[in-house]
């Protein structure tokens, strides 16, 4: 049977669990200045909430809209967490890979909080994390770790 | 302007119905279906370019297309014209995965074009993501969406053939209203340029693609519209 990719294929919860965790240690949260518009965390949250409102996958122009000024201090552990995450939801969809994807948004605003650098997702977690480890090994190591372990521990 | 009646080869008459890029309401679909009762036809068959074949007896064809009018179906052109356009269920309301409005489109396209007589055949393709559940690089003009109000055209594609090709795109990120702009530009070289007969593919072949390309100015005004989901916008900023 031919499945069509919707947001009730993909667990869009578990993406979120990891993002709200970086919220809850977040110095701004219930603030005048918890801004989510403008916070990798606060952005990729209402990617998801947006998502799960219409049960969709893709989110058309999406990607031009990751803040590029969110210079807070994340937790690597608690970045690497929401990424094994990533990898356990995507599709790998190869060629017909989407920059505005859910999931892809999500990775990009997780990268952004840690990399200079986003990375084109490979289309496999092997490669991923060898793409990661060429530009932070300690945050592919804790990857790998949080794959490892099969759920989040942050 | 040929029409899609064919004899077959057990004598019967295959009458080739279009819809709006294969889309019926159930009214016209329980409308054919007792058209082709009333008329003894013998099977129905579902084509690759989302049109209907119905076959039957020759006598009973003119029955059958008098009963076409007041469904709002039509007996497809044939021949060296703008075929029945293909169009996926990519729009706002239908496919998950679309990232533009295909169908709406398609149809639309589909309104305009259908019939325009041409050198040689010329097939419509209109997809909503890159995945091109229509084949849009296997047709002559292939449409696929990138993003809200954002389509790809490629042309000179043809699937059906000893020696088939991918279309080339010839632009990205083309407006909705600006997509007839260039489908009528490329059907004009096409008519000028193409010699008698000559698939738009064997055109680009001979001539390159550079004489079919949008001139500088017709897509100037809209160049890399690349707006965002204006509802996500607004739920961003909420």
């Amino acid at each position: 049977m031919t499945s069509i990719r919707s947001a009730g294929e993909v667990d869009l919860a578990a993406l979120d669990r990891p993002l709200a965790k970086l919220c809850l240690n977040c110095d701004l949260r219930d603030t005048p200045d918890c801004r989510e518009a403008a916070c990798l965390a606060g952005f990729a949250r209402k990617v998801l909430k947006f998502a799960i409102s219409k049960g969709i996958l893709d989110i058309p122009g999406a990607a031009g809209l990751i803040p590029g000024h969110d210079f807070k201090p994340y937790y690597p552990e608690m970045i690497a967490a929401g990424l094994a995450e990533t990898c356990r939801q995507c599709r790998e969809c190869r060629d017909n890979h989407s920059p505005d994807c859910v999931i892809s948004l999500v990775r990009h605003s997780l990268e952004n909080m840690i990399l200079t650098e986003n990375i084109d997702y490979p289309g496999s977690v092997f490669a991923y994390l060898a793409a990661v480890k060429e530009r932070n090994p300690d945050l592919a190591a804790s990857l790998a770790k949080q794959l490892r372990s099969g759920q989040n521990s942050a | 302007m040929g029409r899609g009646l064919f004899k077959q080869k057990n004598g019967l008459y295959a009458v080739d119905v279009t819809a709006a890029c294969g889309v019926m309401t159930p009214a016209q679909l329980t409308g054919l279906a007792r058209a082709a009762v009333d008329n003894n036809a013998f099977r129905i068959k579902l084509t690759t370019r989302q049109t209907v074949v119905v076959l039957l007896p020759e006598g009973n064809v003119s029955a059958l297309e008098e009963a076409l009018e007041p469904l709002e179906l039509q007996v497809s052109p044939f021949g060296n014209v703008v075929r029945p356009v293909k169009a996926c269920a990519g729009n706002s309301s239908l496919c998950p995965r679309s990232l533009g409005d295909a169908l709406d489109l398609g149809v639309e396209i589909q309104a305009r074009y259908l019939g325009r007589e041409t050198p040689k055949d010329f097939k419509i393709a209109v997809a909503g993501c890159p995945r091109g559940c229509t084949d849009p690089y296997c047709a002559d003009f292939g449409v696929i969406a990138a993003g809200n109000d954002r389509f790809r055209i490629a042309i000179g594609g043809m699937g059906g053939s000893n020696c088939p090709r991918h279309g080339e795109i010839i632009a990205e990120n083309v407006p909705r209203d600006k997509v007839f702009t260039v489908l009528e530009h490329v059907l004009e070289r096409f008519e000028v340029l193409a010699e008698p007969r000559e698939k738009l593919g064997r055109a680009v072949e001979r001539l390159g693609l550079t004489p079919f390309l949008p001139p500088a100015g017709l897509l100037s005004a809209e160049k890399a519209v690349l707006a965002a989901d204006d509802e996500f916008v607004q739920f961003l900023q909420n």
